[in-house]
């Protein structure tokens, strides 16, 4: 397990990624993106909750009650229309940025 | 649940809703947080840790937990919203250890932005509503033109309106009006102002009634069938507003009507020309008997799709030149067509204006004075300020405190000057003349708040950010730029104050012109009122002049009462006959214009104090049968007879067909409608050989106007119980009705024009007050070298002296631009009056001078000693 310091905008891609099976809550959505990624990443709650809740104001997912197996009153992520066009969109960003990366690093 | 949008408002308004109930947000982000670390305890004990390495290792990793509710605070934007409550707090504390300097700044503030919303709502009320009617772009009003008599905008004949209406292929329905005073029968028995017109009236503007229905086609047979629509405020007014109005009779003119409608609320007729209020309608029609009448009739009609106003007059032309060959009255005339709005509004378009652009002046001029009262409140405090800055306050942090204080004193500003608009603005409208068209609709609307809000938002970013970025300049900056920015602010506060005097001096200018016009004609003392004749009783000439004679009888026996007499209609009284007067044998038809006809008795022009100038007036044993008498007044005896004796020869005029009358006498001529048109030509015919059932009745009495009103009322209740005075006036306030506007404009510029002199005496004291404490070691200095007290004074008044020259010339071009707006609405006056410009400008030189005096004064009093001493 490694800790990498993830830049916001891909911390929202994750999130999405995450939230694009099904409803999730938070403690899930940071266990999912590290089994997502075989535990190379892990989010830190420190980075985590704000940016559900930034991603939450700008309308990019939504926060509904839920209640956890033991009936606790948890909150439950899903992602909007809007968000499921931004998880497009970055995913696009990110591959291209990741392809000019390569060239930069292998052939410049 | 609906997926939230992005928008950037949206969010704003999201974040403001969660931090208003962030109570509730902190204890589920509590719950949350406390959620996930026993998530993580969970998991680790799964993988077989013990409860209290578990414990340990999720709380090491989850991190501090405050610090992560902090965090998240932050990304939900509470703190930026704490800090902002906080400054605004601190903001209100400050403002209220110096409750004068915020009252000083909300007042003036309010002032400005009150005024400038109570004017607006009369601009939008008035100019920018779209009139109450369907499409209402599309209608029209139609007038008749004889362009050799200049009458741009004559009444329509009955005739010509069934030729445009018949013929003219332009419009999608046209309809006539005229005004058709009736006596209304019950209790009270009272003189109503209805309206007369085409059953297509309705349908033309688009209006449903709200009861019953509306006019049938078939409603204009032989004249006008006899049913009635009622107005609502008729409806309310005399029938209690039943439902069950509808099909019960009323009695107009002794004559039954069937109430077959009612309008709604808040319906507007179109109020032009003469016509005026109209409480309730009857059809019109067409018949042989009023197309013999002469021009009458008010025509809207409605353009029909895709047709322009320039297609639709050249239609009626050439339906006006088959009229013209048909028939010999229509030669010379034209059309014209005009955009109801236009009618409707147009006389009071540019007064609206200019006043607009008035109140909008004294708007700038009140966030001038704000800025120089927040600007030097801040300089008193830069003490405090400085202190903060090096106890580590940043320069944006000062700036934010600046912008909370200025936005909070906007606010509130904002707040009281709405505050004014809702007050004033019925006071405001109250005081409007009455022919001030559209009236009853003007109020305090979403639109005219949404105004207000907005020149007050607008004027608190202006005057907020103006004060914010002077706060933070180093203090040896902020002196060069506070009496540089001071003295341009003088500069401008004069010329402002110069602009507005100078538009209101010149519209006093022009009314105290109006005013003593020479009528031609006394006013003072003189009433005058109207008796109608029921049909039913007076049936002929014989009783009508019989009643009249007797009227006049009883009321000259009165006590008080110097002389009376009876016309058709008096002086300044709507909707008189006028026609085309020519000399019997040349019958030149251009010789004279358009000539006032009346009918009057032998007192009239004594009553009135006419002059006679050559020839008799007629006689009290004026012959009831036999070739009618005339006497005309100068003007068109010149324009007919040039320097020849007029006394004998004989006029003709299209009145009654043809109408040869002899004249017997000339008198002196008269306004005989209003003080601004120049005189037109009269001709008088006598009452007794033409008898009416309508008279006025003109009395010149010793007494007030009240009591010889009761007179003559008592006089007509000694002979017919049963018969009401309706319009009942002095002539002097009939006379003063027709310059109820300019005395209107004329006083809003004059208010404002004081305002604004209160304010520039203000803020001119002000700036040169901070000033003169500024360079109280300087003054110091000068009287410990020597310098007299009175050198002192004039070092300061000289310092006022170019910016205060600098403002008058700016201030006078600036207001001769603006006064040529003002053109159309001055009389006797031009629009660059010497006189005006003159003693406006002395006024500003003296204001500022006095503003100046007193800080100069103080100035003058510093003793040097004290002034070392506080220095130190």
């Amino acid at each position: 397990m490694r800790d990498v310091d993830l830049l916001q905008g891909t911390l929202d891609l994750l999130i999405l990624k995450a939230l694009a099976a099904g409803p999730l809550h938070g403690w899930a959505i940071a266990k999912r993106i590290q089994s997502m990624s075989k535990d190379a990443l892990t989010v830190n709650q420190g980075s985590l909750y704000p940016a559900l809740y930034r991603m939450t104001e700008r309308g990019l997912i939504v926060g509904e009650p839920g209640t956890s197996n033991e009936g606790r009153r948890i909150t439950v992520y899903r992602p909007t229309a809007a968000g499921r066009r931004q998880l497009q969109q970055k995913i696009e960003t990110w591959e291209a940025f990741a392809t000019a990366m390569q060239h930069v690093i292998r052939y410049a | 649940m609906r997926e939230p949008s992005v928008w950037p408002i949206t969010r704003l308004t999201r974040r403001l809703a969660t931090w208003l109930r962030r109570d509730a947000a902190e204890s589920a982000m509590d719950e949350e947080m406390r959620y996930h670390l026993e998530c993580e305890i969970a998991a680790h004990v799964e993988r077989g840790m013990s409860r209290a390495d578990a414990e340990r290792a999720a709380l090491r990793d989850f991190g501090g937990v405050e610090r992560h509710k902090e965090d998240a605070r932050d990304t939900r934007g509470f703190t930026m919203l704490d800090d902002a409550s906080r400054d605004v707090a601190y903001a209100a504390r400050v403002l209220r250890r110096s409750p004068g300097f915020a009252a000083a700044v909300v007042l003036t503030f309010a002032l400005g932005i009150g005024c400038t919303t109570t004017i607006f709502s009369l601009v939008h009320g008035i100019l920018l509503r779209p009139l109450p009617y369907r499409s209402p772009g599309e209608l029209v009003a139609l007038w008749e033109r004889n362009v050799s008599r200049n009458a741009a905008r004559n009444v329509v004949s009955a005739a010509s309106f069934e030729a445009w209406r018949d013929r003219s292929t332009a419009f999608d329905g046209m309809a006539a009006m005229v005004p058709a005073p009736r006596t209304i029968a019950g209790v009270p028995v009272e003189r109503i102002s209805a309206a007369q017109v085409s059953p297509s009236f309705f349908r033309v503007l688009g209006v449903r009634p709200a009861l019953g229905r509306g006019f049938a086609p078939d409603d204009e047979a032989n004249g006008g069938a006899h049913v009635a629509i009622l107005s609502d405020g008729m409806w309310r007014a005399r029938f209690g507003a039943h439902a069950s109005v509808v099909g019960r009779p009323i009695v107009l003119d002794g004559e039954s009507y069937t109430i077959i409608g009612v309008m709604p609320t808040g319906f507007e007729p179109p109020r032009f020309g003469w016509m005026s209020e109209q409480s309730l309608w009857i059809p019109f029609g067409v018949t042989p008997d009023n197309k013999s009448w002469g021009r009458f009739l008010h025509v809207i009609a409605r353009r029909a799709p895709g047709v322009s106003v320039e297609s639709a007059m050249a239609d009626l032309k050439r339906v006006g030149a088959q009229l013209a060959s048909e028939s010999e009255s229509n030669r010379g005339w034209s059309t014209n067509v005009v955009a109801l709005g236009e009618q409707m509004t147009g006389e009071v378009r540019r007064p609206l204006i200019v006043v607009f652009a008035a109140v909008s002046l004294l708007l700038l001029m009140s966030v001038v004075n704000v800025a120089t009262l927040v600007t030097s409140f801040a300089r008193r405090r830069s003490h405090e300020i400085a202190v903060r800055r090096a106890l580590g306050a940043s320069a944006s942090r000062l700036i934010r405190h600046q912008l909370a204080q200025s936005l909070l004193l906007g606010f509130l500003g904002a707040l009281c000057g709405i505050g004014v608009a809702l007050l004033g603005g019925p006071v405001l409208v109250a005081l409007l003349p009455g022919d001030v068209p559209r009236v009853e609709a003007i109020r305090i609307d979403s639109t005219v708040l949404a105004f207000g809000v907005a020149i007050a938002t607008a004027t608190t970013v202006l005057f907020g950010v103006v004060a914010a970025m002077r706060s933070v300049s180093s203090p040896a900056g902020a002196r060069v730029a506070a009496r540089l920015g001071g003295f341009r602010l003088i500069v401008v506060e004069i010329a402002i104050g110069l602009v507005l005097s100078v538009l209101a001096a010149l519209m006093v200018r022009s009314l105290v012109s109006l005013r003593s016009v020479d009528l031609g004609f006394e006013t003072t003392s003189i009433v005058a009122g109207r008796v109608s004749l029921p049909g039913e009783r007076y049936p002929d000439a014989e009783r009508q002049r019989a009643f009249f004679g007797a009227l006049l009888g009883a009321v000259r026996s009165m006590p008080g009462v110097t002389s009376a007499s009876i016309a058709t209609t008096r002086p300044f009284a709507c909707c008189a006959p006028a026609t085309v007067v020519v000399d019997a044998q040349r019958l030149d038809e251009n010789a004279a214009g358009t000539t006032d006809v009346r009918f009057v008795d032998e007192s009239y022009f004594a009553t009135l104090r006419v002059p006679i100038i050559g020839g008799s007036v007629f006689a009290a044993s004026e012959l009831r049968d036999g070739p009618p008498r005339a006497v005309v007044t100068r003007s068109l005896a010149r324009a007919l007879w040039g320097a020849e004796n007029p006394i004998g020869k004989r006029v003709s005029m299209k009145l009654f067909g043809t109408t040869v009358a002899e004249v017997i006498g000339v008198v002196g001529d008269l306004h005989l409608a209003d003080a601004r048109t120049a005189v037109r030509p009269a001709v008088f015919l006598s009452t007794a050989r033409f008898a009416s059932s309508e008279r006025d009745i003109i009395v010149r009495g010793s007494a007030d106007a009240a009591a010889t009103l009761t007179a003559i009322r008592d006089a007509l209740a000694s002979l017919d119980a049963s018969l009401p005075l309706y319009r009942a006036t002095s002539l002097e306030t009939a006379v003063d009705a027709t310059i109820a506007r300019d005395r209107f404009t004329a006083f809003l510029l004059s208010a404002f024009a004081v305002l604004a002199l209160v304010l520039a005496a203000v803020g001119v004291y002000g700036v040169f007050s901070s000033d003169v404490s500024r360079r109280r070691r300087e003054i110091g200095i000068r009287l410990a070298l020597g310098a007299g007290r009175a050198s002192v004074l004039a070092l300061v008044l000289r310092r006022a002296l170019a910016p205060t020259i600098a403002g008058v010339a700016i201030g006078a071009v600036a207001a001769l631009g603006l006064a040529r707006l003002m053109s159309a609405m001055l009389f006797g006056v031009t629009t660059s009056d010497p006189i005006s410009f003159l003693a406006v400008g002395m006024t500003l030189i003296l204001t500022a001078g006095v503003s100046t005096l007193v800080p100069a004064i103080r100035a003058a009093r510093v003793t040097p000693v004290e002034v070392m001493k506080s220095d130190g």
